[in-house]
Formats: C-alpha cells, sequence, structure tokens
C-alpha cells in the first residue's frame, strides 16, 4: 500500500503539468457548452490540429511563440467552421462538430506530412524561457500555470464587460439577446472560435512538453475534458461567471489527480475510458435519476 | 404629428406555390403616428403575430415596406432594428436571460441597438441607476440587483422586462400579449405599469392582446386584423366609450359584407 501511495505521489508535479496543459481543453469545452448553449466537439479536432501546426512549424524552424499564436489562430478558424455550418444550414452543434472533427484529421495528416514529428531536438517556448530546466515539472507548472491565470483573468473580464456581457446573454436566451440588438450569429461564431483556440494552444503547449507531435493525440479529450469540467462544477458551482470560469481548472486538477490514483491503484490504462465515460454518464443522468417521476424531466435543453 | 411606424403593402406567404400556402399577411398598410398606443386585436391566425415579427424585423416580408421615424428599415435585420423597437414577449422565459442576473439583463437593455465596449459593464453608477428604475415597480427588485432572473415568478419577470423595454425610449412599443400568460391579478399590476410607462414617456406602442377588456380599457386605436389585413381600423374619437358587444358587431358586421362581396 506505502508502494501505491508513493508512485501515486511521485507523480503527482507530472500530472499538475498535464492537468494544467488540458484545462485549455476544458476551458474550451465550458465556454460553448455553458456559456453560449452551444454543446460542440470541435475540442477533439481542434487540440491535435493545435498540436500539428505548432509541432510542423517547430520541425521547420519557427519562432516557438509564433508557432504558438499560429496554432490558437488555426483553432480559431476551426471554431468559426463548426458554428457558420450549424448556423448557415441549420445541422445540429453536434454533428457540425463531429463533420469538422472529422475532415480535421486529415487536415492535420497533410499539414505533419506524416503521422508523427519528434522535437526532442528543437527549442520549445519552455527551453526559450526556462533554458536546461525547462525539463522540471515545476518548471513547466509555473510557466503553464501562468499563462493560465492570464487566460482566466482574461475571460473572467471579458465575461463581465459590456461585450462580454452580451455574448453570455446569447446562451442564455437567443431571443432575447436578438431583440436587445446583439447579433447572435456573430456572437456565437466568435464565441465557438475562441473556444476552440483554446483547445488548439492547449495541444501547442502539450507537444512541446511531451516532445513529439502526433496526429492521434488527444484522441477522447473531450469526454476527458466533459469528465473534468463536471467534478469541477460540483466544487466550484455555477452561480457567478468566476465559479463557472475557475470551474474546468479546479476540475482539470482534480480529474487527473483522481486518474493517476486509479492507474497506480491498478486500473488498466486500457479501462480508463470506459471508466471515464461511465462517469460521465452516470454524472449526467443523476439528476434526473433523483427525480421520482420520470416522463416529463426537464433535460439539458440543446439548441437545434 | 408624425408617422411613428408605416406598413405599406406588408405581404408575407408561407408556403409558397404549395397546397399548404397561406397568407399570413396580405397587402397589409398600417400607420401608427407618434404617441399612438394602438391595439391589435383578432382570431388565431389572423396575422397579429406576423405582423409583429415582421415589424420586429424576425419574419423578413416577401414584399411592401416598413418604415420607422421615416427611415426605410425594410432590409434591417431584427438585431438591427432593435436600436429602435422595444420588446415584451408573451413568455416571461423569452423575454429575460434568466441565468444572468437582474442587474445584467438591465445592462443588455441599456446597451440595446448600441455599440457595446469592452469596457466593465455593471458599473457603480449603472447599478444605482438600475436600482432607482426597478424601484418604480415596487417589487423590492431593486435590492436583488446580482439575483438571478430564472429565480423570479412570472409577474416579477414580466415587469422587469417591461421596464427593460422601456428604460431606453425606444421609439416604438411592442406587446405581444405581454399579460397573457400571467394570473389576472399580477396582468393587472403589469397593465398597470405598462399604461403608466406609456403615458410617462409617450411611447409609441402596439400591443397585441386576445382579451377584450383590455383593447376597450387602453390605447386610444385599435386595429382589428383578418386573414392578414386590417379589418377594422377604430380611431381615438370613436374608441372612447366603445363597448365590448360593439366591437363584435362591427367585427361581424364587416366579415360578413366582405363574404357577401366574395359571394
Amino acid at each position: 500500500m506505502l508502494d501505491v501511495f508513493n508512485s501515486f505521489y511521485g507523480l503527482i508535479p507530472v500530472t499538475i503539468a498535464q492537468s494544467l496543459i488540458v484545462s485549455f481543453v476544458v476551458l474550451g469545452v465550458m465556454l460553448p457548452f455553458r456559456i453560449l448553449n452551444f454543446p460542440d466537439l470541435t475540442s477533439e479536432g481542434a487540440f491535435p490540429l493545435g498540436g500539428c501546426v505548432c509541432g510542423t512549424l517547430i520541425a521547420a524552424g519557427v519562432n516557438p511563440f509564433l508557432a504558438v499564436f499560429i496554432a490558437l489562430l488555426c483553432g480559431f478558424a476551426a471554431g468559426c467552421t463548426t458554428a457558420f455550418i450549424h448556423l448557415r444550414f441549420k445541422i445540429n452543434t453536434l454533428l457540425a462538430g463531429i463533420l469538422v472533427m472529422t475532415m480535421l484529421y486529415s487536415i492535420n495528416l497533410r499539414i505533419m506530412g506524416r503521422t508523427n514529428i519528434p522535437l526532442f531536438t528543437y527549442d520549445t517556448t519552455f527551453t526559450l524561457l526556462a533554458g536546461p530546466a525547462a525539463n522540471f515539472a515545476w518548471v513547466k507548472i509555473a510557466i503553464v500555470g501562468v499563462l493560465v491565470a492570464l487566460v482566466i483573468a482574461a475571460m473572467l473580464y471579458f465575461f463581465m464587460s459590456e461585450k462580454g456581457t452580451s455574448m453570455r446573454a446569447v446562451g442564455a436566451s437567443p431571443d432575447m439577446a436578438e431583440a436587445q440588438g446583439i447579433n447572435v450569429s456573430t456572437a456565437t461564431i466568435i464565441g465557438v472560435g475562441v473556444a476552440s483556440a483554446l483547445s488548439a494552444t492547449g495541444g501547442s503547449i502539450m507537444v512541446q512538453t511531451q516532445g513529439f507531435a502526433d496526429v492521434n493525440m488527444g484522441f477522447g479529450i473531450l469526454i476527458n475534458g466533459l469528465a473534468a469540467l463536471i467534478i469541477g462544477e460540483a466544487i466550484t458551482g455555477r452561480q457567478t461567471i468566476l465559479r463557472q470560469i475557475l470551474a474546468p481548472i479546479v476540475g482539470s486538477l482534480v480529474y487527473y489527480q483522481l486518474i493517476s490514483f486509479c492507474l497506480t491503484l491498478g486500473l488498466a490504462p486500457a479501462d480508463l475510458k470506459f471508466a471515464t465515460g461511465a462517469f460521465v454518464l452516470l454524472m449526467l443522468a443523476l439528476p434526473n435519476l433523483r427525480k421520482s417521476g420520470g416522463g416529463n424531466q426537464i433535460r439539458e435543453k440543446i439548441r437545434e | 404629428m408624425t408617422d411613428m411606424l408605416s406598413v405599406k403593402g406588408g405581404t408575407k406567404i408561407f408556403y409558397r406555390g404549395t397546397q399548404d400556402e397561406r397568407r399570413a399577411l396580405d397587402g397589409l398598410d398600417v400607420t401608427l403616428k407618434s404617441g399612438d398606443f394602438c391595439i391589435v386585436i383578432g382570431s388565431n391566425g389572423a396575422g397579429k403575430s406576423s405582423f409583429l415579427n415582421a415589424v420586429s424585423g424576425k419574419l423578413p416580408l416577401d414584399s411592401g415596406k416598413i418604415f420607422i421615424d421615416g427611415q426605410d428599415v425594410t432590409k434591417l435585420s431584427a438585431h438591427r432594428r432593435a436600436q429602435f423597437i422595444a420588446r415584451v414577449f408573451q413568455d416571461p422565459m423569452i423575454g429575460t436571460a434568466p441565468t444572468m442576473t437582474i442587474g445584467e439583463n438591465m445592462l443588455l437593455a441599456e446597451l440595446r441597438g448600441k455599440q457595446r465596449s469592452f469596457a466593465y459593464g455593471l458599473t457603480t453608477s449603472r447599478r444605482a441607476r438600475y436600482s432607482k428604475q426597478l424601484a418604480e415597480l415596487n417589487l423590492g427588485l431593486e435590492n436583488r440587483l446580482d439575483m438571478q432572473v430564472g429565480l423570479l415568478s412570472g409577474g416579477q419577470r414580466q415587469s422587469l422586462s417591461l421596464v427593460m423595454a422601456v428604460s431606453t425610449h425606444p421609439k416604438l412599443l411592442l406587446l405581444d400579449e405581454h399579460t397573457a400568460a400571467l394570473d389576472p391579478r399580477t396582468a393587472k399590476l403589469v397593465m398597470d405599469t405598462t399604461v403608466r410607462a406609456v403615458d410617462e414617456l409617450k411611447l409609441t406602442t402596439m400591443m397585441v392582446t386576445h382579451n377584450m377588456e383590455h383593447a376597450i380599457n387602453y390605447g386610444n386605436r385599435i386595429i382589428m386584423m383578418d386573414a392578414g389585413k386590417v379589418l377594422v381600423d377604430i380611431g381615438p374619437e370613436e374608441k372612447r366609450g366603445i363597448t365590448v358587444m360593439d366591437l363584435i358587431d362591427r367585427f361581424h358586421t364587416k366579415s360578413d359584407a366582405i363574404a357577401l362581396q366574395g359571394a
């Protein structure tokens, strides 16, 4: 038992670093789902897209900071595409996300030209910022932690600004938003775009810490993100915009420690996705199970 | 007095060219003068909602033109027309953002049709102003700016919607059966608030209602619609002292006359 605890304890810093990186994706899942009421799957494709773009550019000798920025822009474009498909062709948001995600797989392969690019020999944002110390988990935590804090502060400020309040109204009540003179389509496209930009940023940071870009990276990241979000919301609540924005970070930190703990206890990695899926299902089903009625329960309202 | 709203030959046809073709609006001509409080009545399917939706921009016309305060708005989308128009919906759930606070809802209304900036939204001075506006309702909402609107009762939400709608002095106020979903006492309360605001601010108002009592007791004009047209238009002089029976008589005389013409 002590062994198990020791190996879990040893993994804590690495896990924190990983969860901070993934918290970008969780933010990218939260924003459309909770703020825009636009359940979106684009993250699953935007995360590897960010990784592939960033990895390819770094391997081509581009400045890593610029590479991250371009990856972010690519993610933004992917998200905008999903929202546009939904709004213009009235295709269900989930299906629009699946379409973009599927097509992104080919695009990612085309960008890289192969399935995997090693980056161990190249400078990354981490080596540029921290030199040889870049490989220490705590250094990664510090760098990504500062970035996460900046993103949270920026999002919090934005969503309390005049423009941000309007964007939240689009998710809260599209009819009301339109009647108040808010361009619902533009707000939705930009919002979903920003969400995917966050996921792509997460992917671009991930390839730099793991030392390679892979077209299959982040398979199932969306469900992980959703699980983290649900855990986070259970801890922070959703009453205020601050709590809603902190939920992804808190959830990601807790969720990956839980996974790490389960793995050290002996959960087979092969069973991980099933366990995560079952967990998400349980959490989503719980409110319905609690009600005695059945039949006409109030479900999550999803925009058609 | 100037014309505040003018609809000329407004036509909207649903399912054009199919068996289900239906003329929701059929060459509709309506003009409201500045300060008019116009009641729109008519049976289901008469075109009242289509009329309102056409004016608000939710329903683009197939042909015809719409002017607000002399400006041609026919081609403007709904969110662009919001700079002229405020609207209170029938469903209290639609007119407000339930997961946002009372203060945030007031902010959204204040910025209706204006350029929205990246500046902080709910400033101290705005909060003070909103409290003052809400205090006039006597519902205690002024002390609950940070409360989620979803926690309010239907009547409170409708009252809030109304304050949000009139606070910006819109050129045109559209009320879409805004008391229909409320119990009689609350409906009266919301109606009283409506009349007070419309009188005080001299708002040009269009109110759709199924309530005949409301139709004769409020406003200075009644438009009765049928088959996408104005069937009867009762002006201020005639409207004084009119009874529900008069209204029904007028409706039948007119529609019988049309039926005879057709035959």
